[in-house]
């Protein structure tokens, strides 16, 4: 296990692609490991402490990350667990392993995501799950829970694997979805736009596009786009 | 720094020059190719090129590396722009998948052995913008062919039959773009677009114009003939990306049958591939392209290039407007339209080439077996970069010509419609590495009029490539997996003299020329200067804000006519 705190208060970004991976070096090599501050590239012990303990992959990030984009990145296994806040695209094209934030989490959690889990027990804010923009598919597998609120955009270009969201969020929920789940236990705005596939269950209220055709027990559409994706009350 | 260099045993093949694979010695000085007595007493570097082949850096023809429309296309796909191809350093930063920045267009041509390229469809109005892209281009000489098959001026004068204000328009218009030469694309099609129509045959009339496609081609043939412009027309035909369109190209080819040129051909007819479809629907599709190599070969004064589809990402981009609406609505992919008033227009449209889609593979295969079908000396390699895919790909197309074995390989991965609805599988022919060279470097000089390039002549710029293969012992039959890996990475790029690239590594950086034509002096300006104001009345800037002046430019070469 490796854990890793800030040194300072960042005065700009951090971009750090952080796996567990780093976890099976050896400590010396780990604090050599390559991160942008800004732009200037540095080595990580310039901006954080770098301790090990024993030998599980597993990396405990202490301390707030909020301005560290790029945590789990493309990860394939092991753990991360982040006891603060983590900035932008955390997890994005996350393959496998797990990931657990006892804050927030920042915009792009979870993009083009493959496998894998993560948790969020705070906030996650926009753009959950989705397709970095031109592409064609946002997350295709895994499960993202959030147990509080969430921004706009969750799940835009979904193509597979689980969101959940225990609080509310915001507008533009399963845009161009192809497939998969996205629950969300609270309000939300607009549902639904340019539906193609998969499943999206609203326990709150909520806003549907005007072009899903109401079934028995679910909205199906969006007709616009021949979509036969399913919207339903939780 | 040198100013000279001795390539030293080096196997050269120069077929411009009739060198054969032969050993020999290769001496540059200030820029040029030059005999060995003018390099005595300079600071020589020598280059030790035993066992390699050395060839005249590559000249790509046709390609779409600078203006709006590559702009929009780099605009409206980001996800294009998440390969990192080099990090600024000593070098610029330089991005793209398929569709690259500025710079790293210049640097992925200069690592692969290529020199020179030009952008083969400028629209006039744009001509700004298209010279600050070209500008921004590293490593490579370059020059600009601005649209004239959908000008209204070009209209009103082959509507009057004026051929002699027809040559002073040209000379105007390509005096005021800097441009090389003269690209007409769907000639007529675009201005029906602006109605929301197109052509569908060299005989429609144009929308508001008493003229035919037919007469706009012939017409600016002429004037450009009469010119004596150092490229012929340059023309994408009508009716491109429509089964059953062959014939429509056969009939575009044979109207350059009344012309003549002692230096080249009469007319260039540009990625052919996608103008070479048999059949009245994409259901009933087939290769057109035995029946157009035909009558290319018959004539002597028409070249072609491939348009060769690279499976993988590419990017549609044409000022064939109507065509890419058409792509657009086919495939449901992002689409992007340009206008330029009265000029013509164009549009963006993704795309990716799958080898098991039918229609693609069809285009693949009918892109090859037009380079294999047609002389070597008539047909020149190209993808239409990037319409068909990535210049950087040349090599595959390079090694699939030269070895049937790479094909029947190949041909087992696509989709088996091209077994009936192509030639592909029992064509034999195996071009030779001569051949292919001659295709990548002498025959676009050639057909482009630029003595200087393509070749290893004395006078020739010294622009070189020198690659890690002997032609005197490779298989290009069965080392076709060689073939493709060496020429993707030359181990040597010499432009202008100076070393550019070595084995794949950027090792200097050098801003190439950008040439345009200047045959003011064989006109007279005065006779269409009523008409010119008269239809500046049609634009959105004044006439003394249009166009580029020459020290606008960074490093402008011009030919005068
Ligand atoms: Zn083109």
């Amino acid at each position: 296990m490796i854990i890793i705190k800030p040194k300072t208060e960042f005065v700009v970004t951090v971009e750090a692609e952080l796996t567990p991976d780093l976890a099976e070096k050896d400590v010396e090599e780990i604090k050599k490991f390559k991160v942008y501050y800004g732009k200037d590239v540095v080595e990580l012990e310039e901006l954080f402490e770098v301790t090990k303990e024993g030998d599980d992959k597993k990396l405990v990030l202490d301390g707030d990350f909020s301005r560290v984009k790029w945590i789990g990145c493309r990860m394939s296994d092991g753990e991360i667990v982040v006891k603060g806040n983590v900035g932008a695209n955390c997890g994005a094209y996350m393959a496998g392993g797990k990931i657990v934030i006892e804050g927030d989490a920042d915009d792009w959690l979870g993009a083009e995501m493959k496998d894998g889990e993560i948790v969020v027990k705070g906030n996650a804010a926009n753009l959950v799950g989705c397709a970095y923009y031109g592409e064609a598919t946002g997350m295709s597998g895994g499960k993202i829970t959030i147990e509080g609120n969430a921004g706009n955009y969750i799940g835009e270009k979904m193509a597979g694997g689980e969101i959940e969201i225990k609080g509310n969020a915001g507008d533009f929920i399963g845009t161009e979805m192809k497939g998969g789940a996205i629950t969300i236990h609270g309000n939300c705005g607009f549902v639904g736009g340019d539906m193609k596939a998969g499943e999206i269950k609203i326990g709150g209220d909520f806003e549907l596009v005007p072009t899903f055709v109401k079934q028995e027990d679910a909205w199906v559409g969006d007709v616009n786009v021949k979509g036969e994706g399913v919207v339903r009350r939780l | 720094m040198h100013h000279a260099l001795h390539i030293k045993n080096g196997i050269v093949i120069d077929p411009k020059n009739g060198v054969k694979a032969e050993k020999m010695d290769i001496f540059v000085k200030d820029g040029k190719i030059v005999e060995e007595s003018e390099v005595k007493g300079e600071d020589v570097k020598v280059i030790d090129a035993s066992n390699k082949l050395v060839v005249a850096g590559g000249v790509d023809m046709h390609a779409h590396i600078a203006g709006s429309k590559i702009n929009t296309g780099r605009t409206m796909r980001p996800e294009e722009m998440r390969v990192v191809r080099n990090i600024a350093n000593k070098f610029r930063a330089a991005v793209g998948r398929v569709l690259l920045t500025s710079p790293a267009i210049g640097y992925e041509y200069a690592k692969m052995g290529y020199t020179s390229s030009f952008e083969a469809a400028q629209p006039p109005i744009g001509a700004m913008h298209s010279h600050e892209e070209l500008d921004a281009i590293p490593m490579i000489d370059k020059a600009a062919l601005p649209v004239f098959g959908n000008w209204h001026f070009v209209f009103k004068y082959v509507e009057a039959k004026d051929i002699e204000k027809l040559k002073t328009f040209i000379a105007w218009a390509l005096e005021r773009t800097k441009g090389f030469g003269v690209k007409v694309v769907n000639p007529g099609g675009v201005e029906a677009w602006m109605y929301g129509g197109n052509v569908t045959s060299l005989d429609d009339q144009v929308p508001g114009f008493n003229v035919t496609p037919r007469e706009i081609i012939t017409s600016l043939i002429k004037a450009v003939e009469e010119l004596k412009l150092n490229h012929s027309v340059h023309i994408h035909c009508n009716r491109l990306g429509v089964p059953g369109n062959y014939e429509t190209t056969i009939e575009t080819i044979k109207l350059a049958g009344g012309f003549s040129n002692d230096a080249r051909q009469v007319l260039h007819v540009t990625h052919v591939q996608f103008n070479a479809y048999a059949g009245d629907s994409w259901r009933t599709v087939s290769s057109g392209a035995e029946e157009i190599a035909k009558t290319v070969n018959s004539m002597d004064n028409v070249t072609i290039d491939m348009g060769q589809p690279i499976f993988g990402h590419a990017t549609a981009m044409t000022g064939d407007a109507p065509f890419q609406f058409t792509l657009h609505k086919l495939t449901g992919a992002r689409w992007s339209n340009k206008d330029s008033e009265v000029e013509g227009g164009a549009g963006i449209v993704p795309l990716v080439y799958l080898p098991k889609n039918p229609v693609h593979a069809l285009q693949w295969a009918i892109g090859l077996e037009l380079g294999l079908l047609i002389d070597s000396d008539k047909v020149v390699l190209t993808t239409d970069y990037p319409n068909g895919g990535p210049f950087t790909e040349y090599p595959y197309v390079m090694a699939m010509l030269m070895s049937k074995k790479m094909r029947e390989g190949e041909l087992e991965k696509v989709s088996p419609f091209v077994q009936k609805a192509t030639n592909l599988p029992a064509i034999d022919t195996e071009k030779t590495l001569e051949e292919i060279i001659h295709m990548t470097r002498s025959l676009p000089a050639r057909i482009l009029g630029l003595p200087q390039k393509g070749h290893l002549g004395v006078g020739a710029d010294a622009d070189i490539a020198i690659y890690d293969l002997n032609p005197l012992e490779i298989d290009t039959s069965n080392d076709f997996e060689k073939v493709y890996k060496t020429f993707k990475t030359a181990e040597y790029t010499i432009k202008s003299g100076r070393i550019l690239a070595k084995n794949g590594e950027l090792v200097d950086e050098y801003w190439g020329k950008t040439y345009w034509v200047d045959a003011t002096g064989r006109v007279d300006m005065e006779a269409i200067k009523p008409d010119i104001e008269d239809y500046f009345k049609y634009y959105s800037v004044e006439l003394q804000n249009y166009g580029v002046e020459e020290g606008w430019l960074k490093k402008p070469e011009r030919i005068v006519i």
